[in-house]
C-alpha cells in the first residue's frame, strides 16, 4: 500500500506523471488540479508562479529519480557522475527539467546542491595543501562539468548519448585536475 | 557565444517586440509580462505580437536569441586560445544583466527545438580545426565541448548561485577552467 502523502508531494508527483506526455510547459495549472484532484487555487497557494513549481519539482525529481550516489574519492565522484548522466539518458523529460531549474533566477533562498558540499569535501581530502583561489576554482569547475546543463548541452546542443559525454566530462575533469601541483595532493 | 552569432533576419516590428520585451524582464522578471503589455511597450497591437510569436516558447526563444547577439555579443576571438579572454569579458556582461542572463540560461536549457545551448560552437570549430587539425575525434569533441559549455551563461549562473562567487571570482574560474582545457593542446598547434 502507497504511504499517504501532503498535497505539496501529490502535486509534484503529479506533475512529474503529466511530465512524461507532455512538456513542462504544457503543464497548466488546471490541468496538474485535475490530475491531483483539487482545487486549481490550492496548487496557485502551494506555487505561486511556474518558477516555484519548477525548483520544487526538480527537487523532488532529483530525490526520487537520481539520487546521488556517495562519493569520497575523485575516481568514486567520476563513477557517480557517469551513473547519473545515464540515468539522464534514461529520463531526459526529467533531466531537462532539472537542468532549466538550476539556470533560474532562485525563487527561494537556495542552499548549494549537496553534490557541491560534497565536491568541496572531496577536495579538502584529497588535496588538502592546495590554496584557496585554486581551490575554489577546481571546485566550481567540476561542479559545473558534473551538472544537468552539461548533459543537457551536449545533448541537444551536440547530439552526444551518456558514453560519449562520459567521456567528455572525464577529459574535462583530467584537465582541471592536471592543473594542480603534485605536492598539494594526499596521495595518487 | 563567441563572436557574431547567426541571428534569423528580423523585421523592424519584430526587434520593437524583442526590445520591449527585454526591458520588461529587467523591470518585472519574465513570469509577470502579459503579450498585452508587451505590446503596448512596443507601440503595436497585441495581435501583431501573437502574429509574430504565436506562444510564449517561441517569444522566449527569440529574446534569447537577440538578446545572446545583441546585449551579450562579444569581440571576435581569432584564436582558440584567446577564447579564456572572451569568456572573462562574457561574464562581465551577465554580471551587470543578472535578470536577463537567467533567462538565457533557461531558455537554453529547455531541451527543445530552436533552443540554442551553443551557439558559439560553429566558431570554435573554425578557430579549433584552423590551429590545431591533429586532434582524434574524441579529443576534437570534448575540447569544443569543454569550451562551449564554459562559454555560456550557465557558467555565471552555477558559479554565482553554488558558490556565491561575486564577478570578479566567477570570471576568474571560468577563465581558469577554459585554460585548464586549453592545456591538452597547447603543444599540438600546427606549424
Amino acid at each position: 500500500m502507497e504511504e499517504p502523502v501532503d498535497t505539496p508531494t501529490a502535486i509534484l508527483a503529479s506533475a512529474a506523471v503529466l511530465l512524461r506526455e507532455r512538456a513542462f510547459d504544457d503543464i497548466s495549472y488546471r490541468a496538474l488540479a485535475d490530475e491531483v484532484g483539487i482545487s486549481e487555487r490550492t496548487i496557485y497557494r502551494q506555487y505561486p508562479t511556474r518558477a516555484h513549481l519548477l525548483a520544487a519539482l526538480s527537487n523532488w525529481i532529483e530525490q526520487t529519480c537520481f539520487p546521488l550516489p556517495p562519493f569520497v574519492t575523485v575516481s568514486d565522484f567520476c563513477a557517480a557522475v557517469h551513473e547519473r548522466f545515464r540515468a539522464f539518458d534514461a529520463s531526459p523529460a526529467y533531466a531537462y527539467v532539472g537542468a532549466r531549474a538550476s539556470a533560474i533566477s532562485p525563487t527561494l533562498d537556495t542552499e548549494p546542491a549537496y553534490i557541491t558540499r560534497a565536491i568541496e569535501a572531496m577536495l579538502d581530502v584529497a588535496a588538502p595543501t592546495l590554496n584557496r583561489r585554486d581551490r575554489r576554482r577546481v571546485a566550481a569547475s567540476l561542479r559545473y562539468f558534473s551538472s544537468a546543463m552539461f548533459w543537457a548541452r551536449l545533448r541537444t546542443g551536440f547530439d552526444l548519448d551518456a558514453g560519449e559525454i562520459c567521456d567528455a566530462f572525464d577529459r574535462a575533469v583530467g584537465t582541471m585536475l592536471a592543473r594542480l601541483p603534485d605536492a598539494t595532493w594526499a596521495e595518487r | 557565444m563567441t563572436g557574431p552569432t547567426a541571428v534569423p533576419a528580423l523585421s523592424g516590428t519584430q526587434r520593437a517586440i524583442l526590445a520591449a520585451y527585454t526591458d520588461l524582464i529587467e523591470e518585472l522578471g519574465s513570469d509577470d509580462v502579459s503579450y498585452r503589455v508587451i505590446a503596448r511597450r512596443a507601440g503595436i497591437a497585441e495581435r501583431t505580437v501573437f502574429r509574430n510569436y504565436p506562444t510564449r516558447v517561441d517569444l522566449l526563444l527569440a529574446t534569447a536569441a537577440w538578446i545572446e547577439a545583441t546585449l551579450f555579443a562579444r569581440e571576435e576571438s581569432h584564436s582558440i586560445f584567446d577564447i579564456p579572454l572572451a569568456i572573462r569579458d562574457a561574464m562581465q556582461r551577465y554580471d551587470a544583466r543578472p535578470e536577463l542572463a537567467h533567462v538565457v540560461a533557461e531558455t537554453a536549457m529547455r531541451g527543445v527545438n530552436g533552443a540554442a545551448p551553443s551557439p558559439g560552437r560553429a566558431q570554435l570549430e573554425r578557430l579549433l580545426d584552423a590551429e590545431v587539425p591533429s586532434l582524434d575525434a574524441a579529443q576534437h569533441r570534448a575540447v569544443i565541448a569543454a569550451l562551449s559549455h564554459l562559454d555560456s551563461v550557465g557558467t555565471w549562473v552555477t558559479f554565482r548561485r553554488e558558490f556565491g562567487m561575486d564577478q570578479r571570482d566567477i570570471a576568474d574560474a571560468a577563465g581558469w577552467a577554459a585554460e585548464a582545457v586549453l592545456d591538452s593542446i597547447r603543444d599540438r598547434v600546427a606549424p
